[in-house]
């Protein structure tokens, strides 16, 4: 054990996108610079820890049983977007482009990292395609090998008959035209290119 | 593409040179170690952004300095006149410029200014390990096709989940899943190659023919030991079928990874059958089938870099070797004699402890070595 203050420091390290640096800094604002900002962290922090949990349904972030688009009666319960992480999900809410539900893996498949299909939120997402209720399995997963596989390993496993499984599309990015987009990306706008009439 | 002058500094043994080159010719003479191949790792580096010679950067950065830099004049048939400049730090990290600006992603230089080296160590292409043949071979083709490059990274990425699945002895469900993402690379691969090898045949048999002095034929050929497939499915059932055997192995043993090339004379194992003379006759042969090819893929005329190669050649192959040689490209070569190349076309340049001199010809009166400014 070191001294509180390098405690500290060690722990903040720990967080993503931190370095040893920036977790000094941060030590130094809050213990020296700005203390009365400590106050309001700690009991944010211990709200947090005691309020946010894992949806039961989806496995997203809930401060209830259920998270807020699984409560939100509005939503269309037939479909199911599988994405990787809590992040995704999020990225999808802002888009406001879909009105469906969401299922989180936290994580896909990797057996270079260790990660086998225990690790995942999927015994969850089976029950789910069980109970009947779901007609469509978006899958939002990255298009890199193992979320390829993640994808081929839920069609196979996981969805049953009954259930429509979709992709994601992939390719340029909205306002963006060919000529700044690398070789992959435009292989992939052209191979799920569509007819135009 | 024709490499009209470079400048090194501090690279390798050479402190600081600067070479133009008139012409198409440049014949490098000078004893071991005083720094010819090191102009040609230099002259060859922009290629793949690495050196033919190590894969540690640091090495070329000459002893106690902080950095090593070769600046280089092309003409080019895409871009015109242009510039790169290349720089190593002496921890290995390298920084690329280009008309004057800085070039953020190194990987877009690679295949943009080929050259084919020749070396003596080529002969371990057909002595050495298939994974020697196989490198030469994806390093060529990704060269030439950024996709067969992404193809091959794919495979390899799955290929690795695989082994990993099979060591752990996970379930079937896991390895099927990630069979499935390699057999789309897996066929690709195959059909690739199979086209490549096709291409480069028929400029390998005709430089053989003419540099062995021989009527006899030489041919690459894929070899898949194992049992092979070509379709994603066929693929995806071989990897079913072997995970028993893979998972006692505790690795992938059948696929693209597995495939060796076999060099034919005449229907007979070059390893196996040929002499040394057809065995050296043979991989310049390729070499000379690989400048064709990354022409023919690329439209880029690519220099050739010999390092050497006449030494162990007997007299009517390295006559017929200089004439074969004598054709469009651009070349430059080493040697630590002089040789007889029956045509004055040739400029030469001696090499001493890292600095050069041109031999000046007749009404020419150019020297060619000047400390850069």
């Amino acid at each position: 054990m070191g001294s509180a203050f390098e405690d500290l420091q060690a722990v903040l390290k720990k967080l993503p996108g931190l370095g040893y640096r920036s977790a000094e800094r941060l030590a130094l604002h809050l213990l020296v610079e700005r203390p009365e900002r400590l106050n309001a962290l700690v009991e944010a922090l211990r709200r947090a820890a005691e309020d946010i949990r894992r949806c039961r349904l989806c496995g997203g972030m809930a401060e209830e049983e259920l998270c807020p688009v699984c409560s939100d009666s509005h939503r269309d319960a037939s479909v199911v977007c599988v994405v990787e992480q809590v992040v995704d999900l999020m990225a999808l809410e802002r888009s406001s482009a879909y009105r469906g539900l969401y299922h989180v893996l936290h994580g896909k498949l990797s057996p270079i990292s260790g990660v086998g299909p225990e690790d995942l939120n999927l015994a969850s997402l089976g029950e789910r395609l069980r109970s009947g209720d779901v007609r469509e399995l978006v899958l939002a997963l990255p298009n890199d090998v193992e979320g390829e596989a993640t994808c081929h390993y839920i069609t196979e496993n996981i969805a049953g008959e009954g259930v429509a499984v979709s992709r994601i599309g992939f390719g340029l990015p909205s306002g963006g035209g060919v000529f700044y987009a690398d070789p992959v990306t435009l292989k992939s706008a052209l191979d799920s290119r569509r007819s135009y009439s | 593409m024709i490499l009209r002058d470079v400048t090194l500094q501090n690279f390798r043994n050479v402190a600081e040179a600067r070479l133009v080159f008139e012409g198409r010719r440049h014949f490098f003479v000078g004893a071991n170690g005083q720094g010819k191949t090191n102009l040609l790792e230099a002259l060859g580096y922009l290629t793949a952004l690495r050196s033919f010679r190590t894969a540690e950067n640091r090495l070329l950065v000459r002893e106690g300095q902080p950095e090593a830099a070769a600046a280089y004049t092309f003409e080019h048939e895409r871009f015109g006149r242009t510039r790169v400049t290349l720089r190593i730090g002496s921890r290995g990290n390298r920084t690329v410029h280009w008309d004057d600006e800085r070039v953020s992603r190194l990987g877009d230089i690679i295949g943009r200014f080929p050259t084919v080296v020749f070396s003596a160590d080529d002969i371990q292409l057909v002595r050495g390990a298939p994974g020697l043949r196989r490198r030469w071979m994806d390093l060529l083709f990704s060269a030439v096709d950024s996709a067969y490059f992404q193809v091959l990274q794919q495979y390899h990425r799955g290929l690795t989940a695989r082994n990993a699945l099979l060591r752990e002895r996970a379930g079937a469900a896991e390895l099927s899943a990630f069979e499935r993402e390699m057999a789309g690379p897996a066929s690709r691969l195959g059909k690739a190659r199979e086209a490549g090898l096709r291409e480069l045949n028929v400029s390998l048999e005709k430089a053989y023919r003419h540099l062995g002095g021989e009527d006899a034929a030489a041919l690459l050929e894929l070899r898949k030991p194992g049992s092979a497939a070509q379709a994603p499915e066929e693929w995806i059932e071989r990897w079913c079928e072997g995970r028993d055997r893979d998972r006692q192995a505790g690795a992938t043993q059948a696929g693209p990874h597995r495939d060796d090339l076999h060099f034919g004379l005449e229907g007979r194992s070059l390893a196996r059958y040929g002499s040394e003379g057809q065995q050296r006759s043979f991989v310049i042969a390729l070499r000379l089938a690989q400048a064709d090819y990354v022409r023919a893929g690329t439209g880029l005329l690519p220099p050739l870099l010999l390092d050497d190669v006449t030494a162990e050649l007997d007299g009517g192959r390295r006559e017929r070797f200089w004439a074969l040689v004598a054709g469009e490209a651009q070349v430059f070569a080493t040697g630590v004699m002089r040789p007889e190349l029956g045509d004055d076309a040739w400029r030469f340049c001696r090499v001493a402890g890292g600095t050069f001199a041109w031999e000046s010809r007749i009404a020419s009166g150019e020297c060619g070595i000047r400390t850069a400014q």
